[in-house]
């Protein structure tokens, strides 16, 4: 908890936060990280499925071959890409202090959420995490930017915002949050399908070099190179809303 | 018929041709209490036709690309702008036609402009994308207090009654929609590189060939959801919140796709007719 009381010293926006210098992941930040990733973290990600339970529903996705391809679609061109892009820009703004940036990261992430569902997933997940930093892990970098955007962040750009902050590097960080949303949808399908426990971390493994090629890859580029592929995905979470009987709220 | 651009697409590369480059502008604003053409400029391939409004129904301009479809390095841009508590109605003459790209993207770029208690109807009929197609196309839009905006944006991936397979090529498509300067709708589209083989997969096409993305921003927004919905079927999704109603479809071709997207366009129009190059 050095960071937490370290006293900041007025110095010009552009200046990287002391805290955000890059480091070395230390013992001390591989728990933070791993604290606000665990499935456990008050966020309540277990109650989000990114429209996965209705490509359950309508049979798109029935076994761990179709599960693995359909997230594997997120992460090569679609929405685990562009939170990617999103968590990186952002990560980079934050630790070069950038307020603009940050702005503008803030609220095109916000935006890109186009379904009522996808928006509730990305900000209710997003407000949570920045409340539980806020509480338990703040830095001055933290404090601004809530206050700068009404205590409201996007899920990608509020881990970014964190971990930045706390000097986490990006080449960890970025990875284990892709990572997280990968093993949350697989917990969605381990539930739904049923898909069996065995099943479901044969699809996580499977998944991680993809994981770490979209983490490499994102760490290059910048807001210019959002784009997703994945329009069914975004209309199974548009189609989501009206599904008859579900357990998830997305 | 097939006209001399798609004839083109069997010329080897590196034969020169000519850019295609247009940019048009266009005012509507309010005098003697309806709304009329204001201001018009034209230039290069980018023609506008304004055919005689019925009575009592808002002006309406028809956009004409006179090269008769794009390729590589070709550029359009197009500027609309409703003044206050104007009205028009945007669409095009043709489905523009992409052509195989040897060198960059075509381009075109709209930027449009809804004053305070305006509304602008933005119904551009389908692009064609031809195998080896390149197309960046960008929507900017700015809206003002009690602004509407309906926008469509439709792609079609080749068309299958004429045996066409997109094989390679890319589309990027970008919309960026503020009110009073915040953003409050932004969306990318990108596919590169084997078009039709990414467009196979379960959670980009699943084979579809045909996608259109409607948008619909007023204050009241939501309540357009459920006639919305039941107007789009089961081909597409509807859903509303903060101000906007977005639907997205997917279907096998153009005719599939305006029998879901025709009836939503009616439901978001308030039952106006549509510009006649929307009748199916």
């Amino acid at each position: 908890m050095v960071t937490a009381i370290r006293t900041p010293e007025p110095r010009r926006d552009d200046r990287p936060a002391p805290e955000a210098m890059v480091e070395p992941l230390t013992p001390e930040r591989l728990l933070k990280l791993q604290t606000w990733l665990s499935p456990g973290f008050p966020i309540g990600a277990f109650s989000y499925s990114h429209g996965l339970e209705w490509a359950i529903e309508t049979g798109t996705v029935t076994d761990p071959e179709a599960l693995g391809g359909w997230i594997g679609e997120l992460l090569r061109r679609g929405s685990a890409r562009n939170d990617a892009i999103l968590f990186a820009e952002t990560w980079r703004a934050a630790a070069g202090r950038n307020a603009d940036a940050l702005r503008e990261v803030g609220e095109l992430a916000e935006s890109l959420a186009t379904s009522r569902e996808r928006h509730l997933e990305t900000m209710a997940q997003g407000t949570a995490f920045l409340k539980a930093v806020t509480a338990a892990w703040s830095t001055p970098t933290i404090e601004t930017f809530a206050g700068a955007h009404s205590n409201r962040a996007a899920y990608p750009v509020a881990v970014a915002l964190a971990t930045a902050s706390h000097a986490i590097p990006l080449a960890h960080s970025l990875p284990a949050y892709l990572h997280a949303f990968v093993a949350n949808l697989v917990s969605v399908a381990v539930r739904l399908v049923p898909l069996g426990q065995t099943n479901g971390l044969r699809v996580v493994s499977a998944l991680t070099p993809l994981v770490l090629e979209t983490a490499r890859a994102a760490e290059k580029l910048t807001l210019d190179d959002l784009g997703s592929a994945t329009v069914r995905s975004e209309l199974f979470s548009i189609q989501h809303e009206t599904q008859y009987s579900r357990i998830f709220r997305t | 018929m097939r006209t001399a651009l798609e004839i083109v697409d069997n010329v080897p590369e590196g034969v020169g041709m000519q850019r295609t480059s247009g940019e048009s502008r266009i005012r509507f604003h309010v005098r003697d209490g309806a709304a009329r053409l204001d201001r018009l400029y034209q230039q290069g391939a980018a023609k506008i036709r304004l055919p005689r409004p019925e009575p009592g129904r808002p002006p309406e301009a028809v956009l004409i690309n006179t090269a008769g479809g794009l390729t590589g390095g070709d550029t359009m841009a197009f500027e609309v702008e409703v003044a206050d508590g104007a009205h028009a109605v945007v669409t095009t003459q043709a489905c523009e036609k992409i052509y195989k790209s040897s060198s960059g993207p075509a381009q075109v770029a709209s930027r449009l402009s809804v004053g305070a208690h305006a509304r602008l109807d933005w119904l551009p009929q389908e692009t064609i994308l031809f195998n080896r197609a390149r197309l960046s196309r960008r929507l900017e839009a700015d809206l003002a207090d009690g602004a509407t905006l309906l926008a469509l944006e439709a792609v079609v991936f080749g068309r299958i009654a004429m045996g066409e397979v997109v094989a390679s090529g890319s589309f990027h498509e970008r919309w960026r929609i503020r009110r009073n300067g915040r953003l409050v709708f932004a969306d990318d589209t990108r596919i590169d590189g084997s078009v039709a083989d990414i467009a196979s997969h379960p959670a980009v096409l699943a084979g579809g060939r045909a996608v259109a993305t409607v948008v619909y921003v007023a204050e009241n927004a939501e309540d357009y959801l459920e006639r919305a919905r039941e107007a789009v079927g089961e081909s597409g999704g509807v859903t509303a919140f903060d101000g906007k109603l977005v639907a997205r479809i997917i279907s096998m071709d153009t005719l599939s796709l305006r029998r879901a997207l025709v009836p939503l366009l009616a439901v978001l129009a308030d039952g106006a007719p549509l510009p006649k190059v929307w009748h199916i």
